[in-house]
């Protein structure tokens, strides 16, 4: 007895204490461990838990986040029917007053009319886990609750929800009556008009809202429990992929505690650093403690430690950038340091 | 069906009996090359980035990896609503199975293919080369020559002459003599297995050949020679640049180690003709604190924790602690264990090196490292 399920990312989420990174790119669209974006966690999670149709609903600064998603295919959802579904929110936000995913739901309404899957499962999109959804389909339809809430270990709510469509759709269409806005009103009511249980996680999971937190779980990333927590063989996490040859490691480098796109070329010393695809690293160069982004160049000599370059930053030969562990420095795509601006 | 230009028929069916048992279960064109490829992707993504969109794949020999490998041509974006690629494997007529006996009499069995496309040109590729060639510079250059076939031709090393089908042409390139690997070559310009032919031209002799119960329906051995003395204009196209036949162990390694160095001809960092392949979507590397990795290529999905030395690692291969790989190959998803040394060695696909496991060449040969290798090395394995 297969139930199906709806998946449905919330992708409108804007985190203030993110915003060197996000100033030019959806939140889910941040990359992330290499070659990722954020949003591949939730989705390969739900591709993996056998979830068929899966809407999206983004709100500003999409391009990169539908770039990288395309028609689907990278996650084997560019189906026939069913598939990836991608709603991006005709309405912007005015003054102080923010508009919730109740009402980007409810602007394409026709959508989860349409959709025939009896469950669906509403989620973040900044969560890097790597879970399967069914035990907990299953857990929620024994349990009789009308929501179920996942709440990780630690304690904290998740933001990911599980629900009856139907109920789903009830919520959308009452929105203006009862004042909900998007799913966190409906389970913190006091009211309590719903029966909300909670599912507890106890795998690898973080929220990813800072760039503090953002820097600290990258670097995470490099002891190898949490690594093989994340990366399993039978539940991939899958990107958009790439036609970069694999990394070289040129005569003379250095390389220690790291994790390594596709298409680098590495001349100097990196240590406990995520290196991204097509990053040139120069002779003499040293990385330490860093996230560089896809297609950084960092020239000889150059000097970063505890640094995040954004995507495509040029720095020139011999610059040195320091930042700390607490507060990395970040510096914004497409720029370029240079060694007379550093002086 | 939409009319094209030309088309390319890709000969995919060989065994590469010299390689071993690296092609007891795939055809040579599937072998894996480079940290990532498979030979055919070479040629395959040569097609695309020469604007070539219509390609027929002959397959014969092992077909069932580079069958599923190949798909609809996604990888190298030739899955096309007007052509794209189309596996043509040896089929059966009402009377017999026809295999194919010869590279001619492979595209002679598929002219039925080719004349859907109604091709002025037909562009004839092996699967075995590893190298970047423009495919259309070569059209063009057939057309500027008014000439029937073009053959294009590379420089060889004087003593491997003999292994290839050497030409001698005139001032202005015109091929007057052609020796399917002669034992005394007359001199080192050898044909690279890439004929573009005027499809009039292709049709009229496929068929003059099929009929001659002597040929051995090869196109180097009985249609080129048949074309010569019917003085019909062959021109050389020459090239340079990387090719190379990877026929044996030895060479596979030796195309792998050319990647290493730092002038190598053959550049995969190339956006503007970027190799693709069917990517296998694995997370970045990990290089642990402990390891130590010089001069190598690595891809995606490998756990680096012991020393790598001028080598080539395939997606997904981990390295233990303590080991040691040096000037070696090793295939993808293979395990090697910690303490061990591999040296002058190719690691075939999916081969777990129990630990401690000592592997290495004292002479010039290079090691094949099978699952039934190891279980000769530990019989209790």
């Amino acid at each position: 007895m297969k139930r199906n399920l709806l998946g449905v990312i919330d992708a409108t989420t804007y985190h203030d204490d993110l915003e060197d990174l996000i100033t030019h790119r959806s939140l889910a669209a941040l990359p992330f461990a290499g070659r990722y974006r954020i949003i591949d966690f939730v989705l390969s999670n739900m591709v993996n838990s056998g979830i068929r149709s899966v809407a999206i609903f983004p709100k500003m600064q999409y391009r990169s986040l539908m770039d990288h998603l395309g028609s689907g295919k990278n996650w084997d959802l560019n189906r026939k029917s069913d598939g990836l579904f991608f709603f991006p929110s005709p309405i912007i936000d005015n003054d102080g007053h923010k508009i919730g995913s109740f009402e980007n739901f409810g602007e394409n309404i026709d959508f989860f009319y349409r959709s025939t899957q009896e469950y669906a499962i509403i989620s973040n999109c900044y969560t890097v886990f790597n879970m399967n959804f069914r035990p907990i389909l299953d857990w929620h339809s024994r349990s009789g609750c009308d929501i179920t809430e996942i709440h990780h270990k630690d304690g904290g709510s998740m933001e990911m929800y599980l629900i009856k469509t139907s109920l789903l759709i009830k919520l959308i269409e009452t929105r203006n009556e009862t004042g909900y806005t998007c799913m966190k009103d409906v389970v913190n009511d006091l009211q309590d008009l719903y029966s909300v249980c909670h599912y507890g996680y106890d795998g690898y999971a973080v929220m990813i809202d800072s760039i503090a937190n953002y820097f600290s779980t990258s670097m995470n990333l490099l002891k190898l429990d949490v690594w093989k927590e994340l990366f399993l063989k039978d539940q991939p996490i899958f990107t958009k992929v790439k036609d970069e040859p694999p990394t070289k490691y040129v005569k003379g480098s250095d390389v220690k505690n790291a994790m390594i796109a596709n298409g680098c070329i590495i001349n100097g010393t990196v240590e406990n650093s995520i290196i991204s695809r097509g990053v040139k690293i120069g002779k003499g160069a040293v990385i330490k403690n860093c996230i560089i982004m896809q297609k950084c160049q960092i020239e000889e000599n150059c000097y970063l430690d505890s640094v995040i370059l954004d995507k495509d930053v040029k720095v020139e030969a011999g610059v040195q950038l320091f930042g700390t562990a607490q507060s990395p420095l970040v510096i914004r795509k497409g720029t370029k340091q240079g060694a007379l601006m550093n002086s | 069906m939409a009319k094209k230009k030309c088309v390319a028929m890709l000969l995919a069916g060989g065994k590469g009996s010299r390689l071993n048992s690296l092609t007891k279960d795939l055809a040579k064109p599937a072998v894996p090359f480079g940290g990532k490829y498979r030979i055919i992707d070479f040629p395959l993504s040569n097609c695309a980035n020469s604007n070539i969109d219509t390609v027929g794949v002959l397959t014969q020999y092992q077909p069932l990896l580079l069958n599923s490998y190949i798909g609809i041509g996604s990888a190298w974006d030739l899955d096309r609503k007007d052509g794209g690629v189309t596996v043509l494997p040896p089929y059966a007529e009402s009377s017999e199975v026809k295999w194919y006996t010869g590279t001619a009499s492979a595209i002679y069995q598929n002219l039925n293919y080719l004349k859907q496309y109604q091709p002025e040109y037909v562009l004839i590729l092996s699967g075995d080369h590893i190298y970047k060639m423009n495919y259309e510079s070569m059209l063009e250059y057939h057309i500027e020559k008014r000439a029937d076939v073009t053959i294009s031709l590379i420089e060889v090393p004087w003593n491997e002459a003999s292994r290839f089908g050497i030409m001698d042409t005139d001032e202005d390139l015109r091929i007057v003599d052609f020796d399917e690997k002669p034992a005394n070559p007359k001199n080192n310009l050898a044909s690279m297995g890439i004929y573009i032919f005027s499809w009039n031209i292709l049709k009229e002799y496929l068929e003059m050949d099929e009929r001659n119960p002597d040929s051995s329906h090869d196109f180097g051995k009985d249609v080129i020679p048949m074309l010569l003395e019917e003085n019909k204009k062959l021109f050389a196209y020459p090239f340079k640049g990387y090719w190379k036949d990877v026929g044996t162990v030895k060479s596979l390694w030796e195309a792998n180690m050319d990647l290493l160095s730092e002038d190598c001809d053959l550049d995969l960092f190339d956006h503007d003709w970027r190799i693709y392949s069917v990517n296998p979507n694995q997370p970045p590397q990990y290089i642990s604190t402990d390891a130590i990795v010089n001069e190598s290529l690595i891809n995606e999905g490998c756990t680096i924790e012991g020393e790598v030395d001028k080598s080539v690692l395939f997606q997904g291969v981990t390295v233990g602690k303590g080991t040691i790989i040096k000037e070696s190959v090793i295939m993808p998803d293979a395990s090697i264990g910690s303490n061990c040394l591999i040296e002058k060695a190719i690691v075939q696909e999916d081969v777990k090196v129990p630990d401690g496991t000592v592997i290495r060449s004292f002479d010039d040969e290079i090691i094949l490292v099978t699952n039934e290798m190891l279980s000769g090395l530990y019989p209790a394995f």
